[in-house]
């Protein structure tokens, strides 16, 4: 029974962590429609350039925090003034296949600025464990779900209720009508970049607080694929649910199924969920339109 | 249309409908495809080797245009059904199967993997399909690391026998070179009858328009499906020769970054075009062996980087050619040489 709960508790928290990855998913695709497959490079991104200021130039943190996010807030800004901007109203196929380029060009421009290897990413948040009970839980995971939360309610404020925030609904309502009332798309795509460059900062503090980091860690852009199909691409607050869905039905395969079956399905789980989601209800729990259908 | 060339009229359909239109167009066909047939007797193995990696990706990639550019469904797993592809000739061939039908039945068990996907396209489609097919390369992996490893090999891989036809065995270079030369002009001709038939155009309407087309009383979801399987069958086809051509296939060798070697092909040779498929292929292929023999040279010039400097530069190479073209030339190769032409054709006179 204690496996059962840990599993859970621990499956909730990694979804918290997938809900705040898929969080830049939504965020760019509510603004411009854009399905971002760079997003874990994002992530990488921010992650070596903390490296590179926090470790291999011996910073103290708090200089590096801020350098981390003014990086992947530029960043984010580029990409969207070079490539992206340039595109609108192209094709789907010309934005599916414009951020899967940048996600090879971000990769190879890392590895030549940084270089390949594995190395050791530093210890933003604490790393003893949160114990409750008999319930053991990473201390950085538990910080990056309430961080997780509290963005979450915080941007669904913000898209709600500010000026700026329902200038970026209104565009990914519709672009031409957001367009015909004075809004400035081009400045709101600008801006979801910015913030959506920025929530992966933050993931790629929270995933990989003390951890080794490599190239690999943008696989977990791929596991929180899911989690923003379930919550529906548009809705924030939805990805703490579906987040938490995700990460349960992970925790509790790769608990129960793995050793029963000899194989890793936990791995799966997520591409099994994607496959399961768009054919029964590709547009989520709580998105706003049904996907096309013929 | 593209402009002819001035004095030709068809006064046929079927002339109007020829793919060759004049003598002179027959000749330069002649003479490109005899020079395909001498190439490995004029240059080194080296080159003929390049020209294998080319034809194979050639048949791979003609196949995605089909499903790509020609009925507009976007599938990132084109790697994957070539995948099957060789693991299903090779499996076959392991078990004795004679070679010639070792290839077709890859190309048809690639068709029926490629049907699955085909099945999801009739209820999904635009991103949300690039999605579904980007799964198709994850299950396409834990299929084969996990079925009997005595009969795929697992993740070690798997070693295939040496082609044969009759008592003649294909191990050279240069043969192996002769055999893929003729499936691959098989399958592109296959490729220009399937987009000129009715099929073909059910194709073209479905990409423009799928309710228009469903109007038309085309039936949208049969050719979506069959726009799949024909691609996966190409992709099987192309799979069952590099097995025997490569004589060791591992899962490694079908990534998601193959698939996206393959759609770069089509950015750059020019999307809804066999001959840009074509094209594409023989560009950056060409690009990419290009890296490869500078990557010792390179690793020289900056040792700093290790060997990590191929790799880096594959990456920059097919990021930087998706992003320039997708921006400066979405069209491709192909529509930049038909301006070409039409403007050749119509000087001095800037306008039609």
């Amino acid at each position: 029974m204690i496996e059962f709960v840990n599993s859970v508790a621990n499956g909730v928290l990694i979804g918290l962590l997938y809900a705040l990855v898929a969080m830049g998913f939504v965020v760019i695709y509510r603004a411009s429609k854009v399905f971002n497959f760079a997003q874990g490079e994002l992530i990488v991104f921010s992650a070596f350039l903390m490296w590179a200021v926090v470790i291999d130039r011996q910073l103290p943190l708090w200089i590096g925090l801020p350098v981390t996010f003014i990086g992947a807030a530029i960043c984010g800004y580029v990409l969207d003034r070079l490539f992206l901007s340039r595109l609108v109203g192209e094709s789907v196929f010309s934005m599916v296949m414009i951020t899967v380029g940048l996600l090879i060009l971000m990769r190879g421009l890392i590895i030549i600025i940084w270089g390949a290897e594995t190395r050791a990413f530093p210890v933003v948040f604490p790393l003893r464990p949160v114990i409750v009970g008999d319930i053991i839980m990473s201390q950085a995971l538990v910080i990056g779900g309430v961080i997780t939360i509290v963005l979450a309610f915080g941007l669904s404020w913000f898209f709600n209720h500010t000026r700026t925030g329902l200038a970026l609904t209104a565009v990914s309502e519709d672009q031409q009508v957001a367009l015909s009332l004075g809004i400035s798309v081009r400045k709101s795509m600008s801006l979801a970049w910015i913030i959506g460059a920025l929530i992966s900062a933050i993931a790629a503090c929270v995933y990989l607080s003390g951890r080794s980091l490599n190239l690999h860690a943008a696989d977990i852009a791929f596991a929180a694929l899911p989690v923003a199909l379930l919550a529906g691409l548009e809705s924030i607050t939805g990805l703490i649910v579906a987040g938490a869905l995700v990460g349960v039905a992970q925790s509790l395969a790769q608990y129960y199924l793995d050793p029963w079956l000899g194989l890793n399905i936990a791995s799966v789980v997520p591409f099994i969920l994607i496959l399961l989601i768009l054919l029964i209800r590709p547009s989520g729990l709580f998105g706003w339109k049904t996907i096309e259908r013929v | 249309m593209a402009l002819l060339p001035s004095g030709v009229f068809a006064e046929s359909y079927a002339a109007d409908r020829a793919l060759v239109r004049t003598g002179k167009q027959w000749v330069a066909l002649g003479l490109f495809v005899a020079f395909l047939f001498v190439l490995p007797l004029i240059f080194g193995t080296r080159l003929t080797a390049i020209g294998n990696g080319i034809l194979i990706t050639a048949i791979v990639v003609v196949g995605l245009q089909i499903t790509m550019g020609y009925a507009g469904q976007i599938t990132l797993g084109q790697a994957a059904f070539m995948g099957v592809g060789a693991f299903a000739a090779a499996a076959l061939a392991r078990a004795g199967a004679p070679f010639w039908l070792c290839i077709p039945l890859g190309g048809v068990a690639a068709a029926v993997f490629g049907l699955l996907f085909g099945i999801a396209a009739a209820r999904i489609k635009g991103f949300y399909l690039a999605l579904t097919t980007i799964a198709a390369q994850f299950v396409f992996q834990l299929a084969i690391v996990n079925l009997p490893t005595d009969l795929f090999g697992g993740s070690h891989g798997l070693s295939v026998p040496a082609a044969s036809i009759g008592s003649l065995r294909l191990t050279t270079e240069t043969s192996i070179y002769y055999l893929n030369l003729i499936v691959c002009i098989i399958m592109v001709c296959g490729a220009f009858g399937i987009v000129r038939s009715r099929y073909g155009r059910a194709f073209v309407a479905v990409r423009e328009d799928d309710v228009a087309a469903g109007i038309l009383g085309i039936n949208v979801v049969g050719a979506k499906v069959l726009a799949f399987l024909i691609g996966a069958f190409y992709a099987g086809v192309g799979g069952a020769l590099w097995a025997s051509y490569i004589r060791f296939i591992s899962v490694e060798q079908f990534t998601l970054f193959n698939s996206i070697w393959m759609i770069a092909m089509i950015i750059i040779g020019g999307i809804g075009s066999i001959v840009g498929a074509i094209v594409g292929s023989v560009v950056v292929r060409g690009l990419q062996e290009l890296v490869t023999a500078l990557g010792p040279v390179l690793n020289e010039v900056f040792p700093a980087f290790g060997g990590q400097l191929v790799f880096a530069g594959m990456n920059l190479v097919l990021g930087g050619l998706i992003t320039f073209f997708l921006i400066v030339e979405p069209k491709g190769l192909m529509h930049r040489w038909n301006k070409l032409k039409q403007a050749y054709r119509l000087w001095p006179y800037p306008h039609a």
